[in-house]
């Protein structure tokens, strides 16, 4: 470990101090570590540095020095590497240590070395008897978030089905996680559970699209699963009695509830995915009946027979 | 997963700027802030004097050491920047931070730290990016303070499977949300156990006077697949539009094709799940289950027909 420590650190100090595109050729000759004998040896060492390199953050960007591109050289833009100062105190370190801590991304605790890159913090442990899991690997929201950031295409598999997006943000709801944005500038902006799709790429250039002012992910994301889709529905349904607490604290104050005198509840609700309304009403069993419309009604019973 | 080289090299290439940007640091606080005991610093130190530029002569090394318990860098301009955040870094801190400030129970220098962060990493990171955990409950601050002060509480608990409502005294250990839900882990002196309660499902909550002796090691918050002796299993084949379910139930993963064991403590949790699901999922073993799908299903047939 301690010689490919050196051996990136060198390489680091070099190309931070050249500051012009320089080829394999000229590392392997001049900078310490690299002087192997044999080009196989050289290739495989330098690829793995390489890969260290990027997990690390660092950007080393392949470029041609000659017009007609055939001689590649390697860059690292002082830009890319630095990071912008956000001129944090301690205390706000630690706080967001802490917050990594007791808020876990995909259920692991976060390495230090977020902390580590923003000046470091005293790292005492969280007593904290609040945690959090955001759910889902911190690397792939990171390609997601990156494509947000720099304004890439975003292409993923949903449903089977490649689709490439314009991703407009990124949201945390209700335990799951979201991209939003639509297959074009002309197309309508949609929603896509970021669990329910895979194969994550950003291709092509930054800078890709325009976000319009307007866009607030906050704004972009129905409040329950029913009211995400194409649908145009109202829907009636009456809840019993002993159902009735538990109804109230799911749905939103601004559905129309109507009081029954058997302690029941009667709701009017909007709703663009009948088949999520229909899911969360089977969670009551018979203790809930939508009334209306009625190939709603028709719908959910012929779920039932489909068991 | 890190491996040690990376975390090292992070390490070493962190603490060099904020030395140069330090003069005068002293060792304990170079250790304290970068997660170093004595001898590891001072290994790390030897490293980066051995280094720097081609030519490689003392001119052309970096200068390390430690002088009379200073931590001393010279000759290292082209590491005075901090390295920038991947992007899984930023978005993992970022997201933590959000997620905590949109409890409303997050210090003021978590606030101001989350917006600085922002708008050094993403400018418009207040229309592109949002985290909200679930809506916070009333009934959590009481279980937050039994927990902090090791309270014993009083509930009355509906329960997720039976529906059944009774009365329950627990120690209270962690309270935390997942997947879109608040949970509070605790000892249940009624059941005699370790259990962990959905919060929404707490009807009501009363912290009493009387203390209780929290475990020396509290387990770790989460939902886990924990199934008990008297629990249901049930084994079901989920289609690929009802994959999800593995990542939002405690269940256990039989093959790489969507065959799971799920468990609960009545089978109605399953039942309800299948009816649910439809033909996106298929029971393959589970008599009980079986059982409770066919009298749920006739149960809503005999209301709706």
């Amino acid at each position: 470990m301690k010689n490919v420590i050196e051996r990136i650190l060198n390489l680091l100090a070099f190309l931070l101090t050249v500051e012009r595109p320089v080829s394999a050729e000229e590392i392997r000759e001049t900078v310490a570590g690299y002087d192997r004998d044999s080009d196989e040896a050289f290739h495989r060492m330098f690829e793995r540095d390489k890969d260290l390199l990027r997990s690390l953050g660092i950007p080393l960007e392949l470029t041609f020095t000659d017009a007609w591109q055939i001689d590649q050289a390697y860059v690292i833009v002082k830009g890319d590497y630095e990071l912008p100062d956000p001129g944090l105190t301690d205390e706000e370190r630690a706080a967001l240590w802490l917050a990594s801590q007791v808020v876990r991304v995909g259920g692991q605790p976060a390495g230090p070395e977020a902390i580590l890159k923003l000046g470091g913090a005293s790292m005492v442990g969280a007593g904290e008897p609040l945690a959090a899991n955001l759910g889902l690997a911190a690397d792939t929201l990171g390609v997601v978030f990156v494509a947000i950031a720099e304004r890439r295409l975003l292409s993923f598999s949903y449903r089977d089905v490649t689709r490439t997006i314009q991703p407009f943000g990124m949201r945390h709801q209700r335990g799951h996680w979201y991209v939003v944005g639509p297959a074009s500038r002309a197309a309508e902006i949609r929603v896509y559970r970021i669990d329910r799709a895979s194969e994550f790429t950003t291709e092509g250039k930054t800078e890709a699209f325009e976000r319009p002012a307007e866009f607030s992910v906050r704004d972009a994301l129905p409040n329950a699963p029913w009211e995400a889709g194409e649908e145009d529905a109202e829907v009636t349904i009456v809840f019993d009695p002993e159902v009735a607490w538990w109804v109230q604290r799911q749905i939103s104050t601004s559905a129309a509830v109507e009081e029954l005198d058997s302690g029941g509840l009667k709701i009017k609700l909007a709703v663009a995915n009948t088949d999520a309304l229909i899911g969360w009403v089977l969670g009551f069993e018979d203790k809930a009946e939508i009334l209306e419309p009625l190939d709603v009604r028709q719908a959910l019973i012929d779920r039932v027979m489909e068991r | 997963m890190r491996s040690k080289t990376e975390r090292r090299l992070t390490q070493i290439l962190s603490m060099i700027p904020w030395v140069i940007a330090n003069p005068g640091a002293r060792v304990e606080e170079v250790c304290d802030r970068f997660g170093y005991d004595r001898r590891d610093l001072v290994a790390d130190l030897n490293l980066v004097f051995v280094c720097g530029l081609p030519g490689y002569g003392p001119g052309d090394l970096m200068d390390a050491y430690i002088d009379e318990d200073e931590v001393v860098i010279d000759m290292a301009d082209y590491f005075s920047r901090q390295l920038r955040l991947n992007p899984a870094e930023a978005l993992g801190l970022l997201a933590s931070g959000m997620a905590l400030t949109s409890t409303g129970q997050a210090p003021p220098a978590l606030e101001s730290a989350v917006s600085k962060l922002r708008d050094a990493l993403l400018p418009d990171a207040e229309a592109v990016l949002s985290v909200d955990l679930s809506e916070e409950p009333e009934v959590l601050d009481i279980l937050r303070r039994g927990a902090t002060d090791a309270r014993v509480i009083d509930m009355v608990y509906t329960s997720l499977g039976r529906g059944e409502t009774k009365e329950r005294s627990i120690e209270p250990w962690s309270v935390f949300s997942a997947m879109g839900n608040w949970y509070v882990s605790a000892h249940c002196r009624t059941a005699g156990g370790e259990r962990v309660f959905r919060v929404d499902r707490i009807r009501t909550a009363a912290v009493t006077n009387e203390q209780f002796e929290p475990p020396a090691e509290i387990p770790p918050p989460e939902v886990r697949y924990t199934p008990s002796e008297d629990d249901v299993r049930a084994t079901i084949r989920l289609g690929p539009n009802a994959r999800w379910v593995a990542e939002y139930y405690p269940v256990e993963e039989l093959d790489q094709d969507g065959l799971v064991r799920f468990s609960a403590s009545d089978a109605a949790v399953p039942a309800r799940l299948l009816l649910r699901l439809g033909s996106d999922a298929e029971l393959v073993d589970g008599d009980e289950t079986n059982l409770r799908v066919s009298e749920i299903r006739e149960a809503i047939l005999r209301r709706y027909l």
